[in-house]
């Protein structure tokens, strides 16, 4: 929007560009809200401390939940709370890669997997988007054990970088 | 069939102001819708607080199982002209317009003589729309932008209507109910 016509300070961030696919950071959290794992690759922004910033995220997934599970205008749905919680900050491609990914497993790996069968079951909501980053989560109704893992981590690394 | 399921406004505060039900399962009584409001309210202003990158300006688009909730955030345009330093680019208007918070959205300028500089900033003023609607229903920003402007001329131009108050205008009623007829008359027509 320009008013004088002359100089142009454009209101928001410069546009998603390469880097904008690539995940921001990642959060897994178990049911007790503690995070067992935390990953970040592009993080310019901070406004608090870890500890914080980690409370928040589950407060906002816990409410969101709830909010949806409300709001659904269909069906009412009992709401849970499954044990394990993926979190991933990501741009656009990202997300849509994810879920291709998930969708593209064959429902016995799914099953031996934990992967939920259908987009976001166990849960109404699955993403949402904000003018500067998409954010998607998905939800195992088995448990995940996340250790101090040095192939689990490399590797994680690797496809994350590799979305992009 | 219905496209959109409910429409709500919410002040800067999060109080609701106006909520239309068109046909969702209707479980929801008053308080609900209330309290749903003002939960969207604070999401919404986490979501700006968690973001990786500057300049989130909170949630557009929740996609859950059963339906997309589309939100809208109203303009306000505030023109000041304020005098800047007059040397150089760097200390010109974009400089004073970047050191200010307040005008961090400031979004065009002109230095008209050396000295003043004029900024119009385009910020929040706080109010969301926001409609439920079917997963993947397109054009709903549009039809946002359009319950914008019947908001503004028959909300905001009614001489009775107090600011922040609930929206009891029978004319943003009739208008709104013709607008969202059409839009679901053109989307079976699709």
């Amino acid at each position: 929007m320009q008013f004088f016509g002359t100089t142009e300070i454009n209101p928001s961030p410069p546009a998603v560009t390469a880097g904008g696919n690539n995940a921001h950071m990642m959060y897994i959290f178990n049911r007790n809200g503690v995070c067992l794992l935390y990953r970040e690759w592009n993080r310019p922004l901070r406004t608090l401390n870890v500890q914080q910033d980690q409370k928040l995220m589950f407060g906002l997934l816990f409410s969101l939940k709830s909010l949806t599970a409300k709001m659904d205008p269909i069906w009412y749905q009992v709401f849970l709370f499954t044990p394990f919680v993926i979190w991933i900050f990501g741009g656009w491609k990202m997300a849509e890669r994810l879920i291709q990914y998930r969708d593209s497993l064959s429902s016995v790996e799914k099953v031996s997997l934990g992967v939920p069968q259908l987009p976001g079951q166990g849960c109404a909501f699955h993403s949402f988007r904000t003018n500067t980053y998409k954010l998607s989560f998905m939800e195992t109704p088995s448990g995940i054990k996340v250790k101090e893992c040095e192939l689990f981590n490399t590797t994680l690394d690797q496809y994350v970088r590799g979305l992009g | 069939m219905a496209a959109i399921y409910s429409l709500y406004i919410i002040n800067k505060s999060g109080g609701l102001i106006f909520y239309k039900d068109y046909g969702s399962a209707g479980r929801m009584d008053t308080n609900d819708t209330l309290r749903l409001a003002s939960l969207w309210h604070s999401m919404h202003a986490i979501s700006q607080q968690l973001s990786p990158v500057s300049g989130c300006t909170g949630i557009e688009l929740l996609e859950a199982d059963t339906f997309d909730l589309h939100c809208f955030q109203a303009l306000t345009v505030v023109k000041l002209v304020i005098e800047a330093y007059p040397k150089g680019p760097s200390t010109g208007g974009a400089a004073v317009g970047s050191k200010l918070p307040w005008f961090s959205s400031c979004s065009a300028f002109r230095e008209a003589p050396e000295s003043i500089c004029i900024l119009c900033a385009v910020r929040f003023n706080g109010t969301k729309f926001f409609v439920v609607c079917e997963p993947g229903t397109p054009h709903m920003e549009n039809l946002l932008k359009h319950i914008y402007e019947l908001y503004t001329d028959y909300v905001l131009k009614n001489p009775f209507y107090e600011m922040e108050m609930p929206i009891r205008c029978e004319l943003f009623d009739i208008n709104l109910a013709q607008a969202v007829q059409k839009d679901r008359v053109t989307l079976l027509g699709r």
